[in-house]
């Protein structure tokens, strides 16, 4: 159990590590990629010396590697800064920002994995007939076209022309909501979410089901399977039972991946149903240059990402003991 | 070796130039420097970016090297105003209201504005102007006033030291079947101050719904910087002076506005205004805000408040603004723009700039109170009866629903959502709303404008022939009708012509003309190689 527990204590320190890399790279990214960092915070025809006062009020007239540290210092601390563009505290933007995206992509991915999963263990089993065919053409379909299309025809189809579905926001407006809760667990909420839950999920359906099918492939070819047939167990429980259990690993990392991934939200489904994400505010962080905001947003886009392959490590040891702690 | 006939006629004029002069001035003339160009990115907008190639090409024609520089917009800021390192750039100023008066789009060409990070980075200097803006900038009359500003427009024109390119249309639609009466103002479009208090609901529904893609910054009239967050506050501040929708200034939260010496301006409040929390707007509250925004050295307003050095309440109701020189824009403009805050609130606040949105209170005295803002989704008002102006008033509140794109705000607008836009439609869009039964698609001319600004401290822009003959190549009738789609106008004057009372319509127009840009250039004794390159 010893070597295990070491395993697990180095995990979480390369995580460290890493996130204080990319912290770092951001930092530098960002000061070097933008030619004036106050450009958010300055407007025309301002003077000299107005702009200077701006700057030093950030404390953005300060050495660059003060200014380095001092920003590690408060990350540390679990202090982001402050936005340049909302003047307010970048934390409090992006938590809630989160919120709003992990309440879309959460349902969606795990639609698309729910049903994505046994489909493509179904396929495999029926490999070469023609719903084989027509489930890997459907996959791919979803998977290939872009989601800005499939987003608008969708609006197009039961917003515009059926007008059964909103098309935009999270909630019916003027609703006034008196906290996260009350936000999401509403009858509203729910047919707000229904489009961009279900384009998401579209598009996210292709990965668990090809990569399903296609390891379930490999595994019929294992002894054990033959073991299985042999002993005379039911087609159908040899299926779910022996050859999914071991297919489910590949699956399961890119599960893990698509939901740190998620965290940055999918800003172009964001943007073509107007939801209130954190990929939406990215891309607005962006275009006002408002570095503080756009760097922690991805800072924790990639504290996310790291976290999860984590919990896959830890994960893989529990599905498969054959995994080595090395 | 193929001869179009444009290289024919070139090649005659060349020949002829040749004969005429080929001694030892014509071999001692050498190439004229290239120029680079720049302009925005193409994705940032694609229209500066094709009208920058539109520009060159005919440049290019008439003998110059140039090379088209997309810059990513910041950097080409940065580069413009603050390095001043640019040969012509291609940028543009937005028509805020307030740049309605002349004072400003006259200060881009003051030579006092020419250093680094002033707003006049061509370096554009006569001294002949300079005084003029003194001038006009100090007449209270308006008729001098529009005197000494048509005359600086005379002025300045023939010397070209840039080019307006176009005005261009910003263009709005509003579903008629749910609200109407609207009136747009120049460069606001229908969503201005005036847009809901003109609106009348035609539907069931009497809270006007507004869609845009953009959201305040901030709600702190002390740290806001975007357009965006003003024209929301400004329907829940009130200002002393409201300009209407002719551009003319109202007397609003001021009952009289009168000049009581030439750097006195007195200011009669209203009779029983009250905040929205029902305390007394008076005389002190008025005093106490301008001296605020004086103290808080708050940049944006700053060049409102640069001729004031304080204000002091001189009863329950009168108002004295004392300024350090006389000026003829700060009754017109600067009381347009400074909101009326309560002093028991703000005088608890050392620092406003720091306040986090939580903490920014938002009780003014105007015609609709504040209600929610929700970031990146919706803001609310309702209608202050107490005010006023609030029998005018025919809505009961108005919401503005936040989107992310315009594609989205124009499916409100189809789906019926939303009842105005708040921004330009995208060109697709606009023959798509003119095509449906409930949308009113309006034009509304603006006037800020994109131009070309020469860097005059550099050759060949040094030369007054080149600019003149430059601009005469620019084919501006062409951009509006191909960039814009025919929805704008061929810029004159750095006073654009809806803004009829400034504006000098008789001044030179420098047409598209390449003969006449030719002639300008031979004239001033350039000739051109056997490749067609300009050279002196």
């Amino acid at each position: 159990m010893s070597s295990r527990r070491s395993y697990l204590i180095r995990r979480v320190l390369h995580g460290f590590m890493a996130l204080f890399i990319i912290a770092t790279l951001l930092f530098f990214l960002f000061r070097l990629g933008l030619p004036d960092p106050t450009a958010a915070l300055i407007t025309e025809g301002l003077n000299p010396e107005e702009r200077e006062r701006i700057r030093a009020s950030f404390g953005l007239d300060r050495p660059i590697w003060e200014q380095y540290f001092i920003y590690l210092a408060n990350i540390v601390q679990g202090d982001f800064g402050y936005s340049f563009h909302y003047r307010a505290p970048v934390a409090d933007i992006i938590w809630e920002r989160l919120g709003n995206t992990m309440i879309l992509m959460l349902p969606a991915i795990v639609l698309a994995y729910g049903v994505g999963a046994p489909l493509g263990a179904w396929l495999s089993w029926r490999r070469g007939s023609r719903a084989d065919t027509s489930g890997i053409f459907v996959g791919l379909m979803f998977r290939s076209a872009p989601m800005f299309w499939t987003g608008m025809i969708a609006i197009l189809i039961f917003g515009i022309g059926l007008g059964w579905l909103p098309t935009s926001g999270m909630r019916t407006l003027p609703y006034d909501a008196s906290g996260f809760l009350d936000k999401i667990f509403t009858l509203d909420f729910l047919h707000h979410l229904i489009l961009p839950a279900l384009v998401v999920a579209l598009y996210y359906l292709g990965s668990p089901l090809l990569i399903m099918r296609n390891t379930m492939l490999e595994v019929y070819g294992e002894d054990f399977i033959e073991m299985a047939r042999a002993k005379g167990l039911p087609e159908r429980r040899i299926l779910y039972a022996h050859a999914a259990r071991n297919a489910l690993l590949p699956v399961v990392t890119q599960l893990a991946v698509t939901i740190g991934l998620a965290a940055g939200g999918q800003v172009v489904v964001e943007v073509v149903f107007s939801w209130p994400g954190l990929g939406r505010e990215i891309l607005n962080s962006v275009r006002t240059s408002d570095f503080p905001l756009a760097q922690a947003s991805f800072l924790v886009m990639a504290a996310f990402v790291i976290t999860l392959n984590l919990l896959v490590d830890i994960l893989y040891t529990m599905l498969d003991p054959r995994v080595s702690f090395k | 070796m193929a001869v179009t006939r444009f290289n024919r006629t070139l090649l005659a004029s060349a020949m002829g130039l040749a004969a005429a002069s080929i001694s030892a001035q014509a071999l001692a003339q050498e190439p004229v420097a290239s120029i680079d160009l720049m302009t925005t990115t193409e994705s940032y907008d694609p229209i500066r970016y094709e009208a920058a190639f539109m520009i060159a090409e005919r440049w290019e024609e008439l003998g110059f090297e140039v090379n088209v520089q997309p810059t990513e917009f910041s950097t080409a800021l940065e580069r413009f105003y603050d390095q001043q390192d640019f040969d012509a750039t291609i940028l543009g100023w937005s028509g805020r209201t307030d740049r309605l008066d002349p004072q400003f789009f006259l200060s881009t060409l003051d030579s006092r504005q020419a250093n680094p990070g002033g707003n006049n980075p061509g370096g554009y200097d006569n001294p002949e102007f300079d005084a003029l803006f003194d001038q006009q900038s100090q007449a209270f009359d308006q008729d001098e006033r529009q005197r000494l500003v048509m005359e600086m427009q005379e002025l300045y024109k023939p010397d070209a030291p840039l080019v307006v390119l176009f005005h261009r249309d910003e263009v709005v639609a509003y579903n008629h079947e749910a609200f109407d009466g609207f009136e747009p103002m120049a460069g606001e479009g229908l969503y201005s101050e005036w847009g809901p208090m003109e609106a009348t609901p035609v539907g069931e529904r009497s809270t006007l719904r507004i869609g845009g893609p953009q959201e305040p910054d901030n709600l702190n009239p002390l740290a806001s910087t975007s357009v965006w967050g003003w024209k929301w506050m400004r329907l829940y501040y009130d200002r002393l002076v409201r300009l209407s929708a002719d551009v003319e200034p109202l007397p609003w939260a001021a009952e009289a506005v009168e000049q009581v010496d030439d750097t006195t301006v007195a200011v009669t409040l209203r009779e029983g205004m009250t905040f929205h929390d029902g305390e007394a707007v008076t005389a002190d509250d008025v005093a106490f805000t301008w001296n605020y925004y004086l103290d808080q050295d708050y940049s944006y307003f700053n060049s409102y408040l640069a001729a004031l050095d304080n204000a002091e309440a001189v009863d329950e109701r009168t108002v004295h603004f004392h300024l350090s020189e006389p000026s003829a824009s700060f009754a017109s403009i600067s009381l347009s723009q400074i909101p009326i805050l309560p002093e028991h609130i703000w005088s608890q606040i050392d620092d406003a700039s720091t306040l986090s949105p939580d903490e920014v209170p938002t009780v003014g005295s105007g015609p609709f109170q504040h209600e929610r803002f929700d970031r990146g989704e919706f803001m609310a008002i309702s209608k202050f009866d107490d005010h006023f102006h609030a029998d005018e008033i025919a809505v009961d509140g108005v919401e503005f629903i936040i989107y992310a794109d315009m594609e989205g705000v124009y499916t409100g607008l189809q789906t019926g959502e939303i009842d105005v836009t708040a921004w330009r439609m995208e060109p697709g869009q606009i023959s798509l709303a003119e095509s449906e039964d409930h949308l009113t698609v309006v034009n509304v001319p603006d006037f800020g404008y994109f131009h070309m600004t020469y860097n005059l401290r550099r050759a060949p822009f040094d030369d007054r022939a080149v600019r003149r003959a430059l601009t005469m190549a620019s084919d501006r009738e062409r951009m509006v009708n191909v960039l814009l789609d025919g929805r704008g106008e061929v810029g004159s004057s750095v006073i654009a012509p809806v803004n009829t009372f400034w504006h000098e319509a008789f001044i030179e127009r420098f047409d598209f003309d390449m003969d006449a840009a030719r002639a300008e250039l031979e004239e001033a004794g350039y000739t051109w190689d056997e490749d067609g390159r300009l050279m002196r």
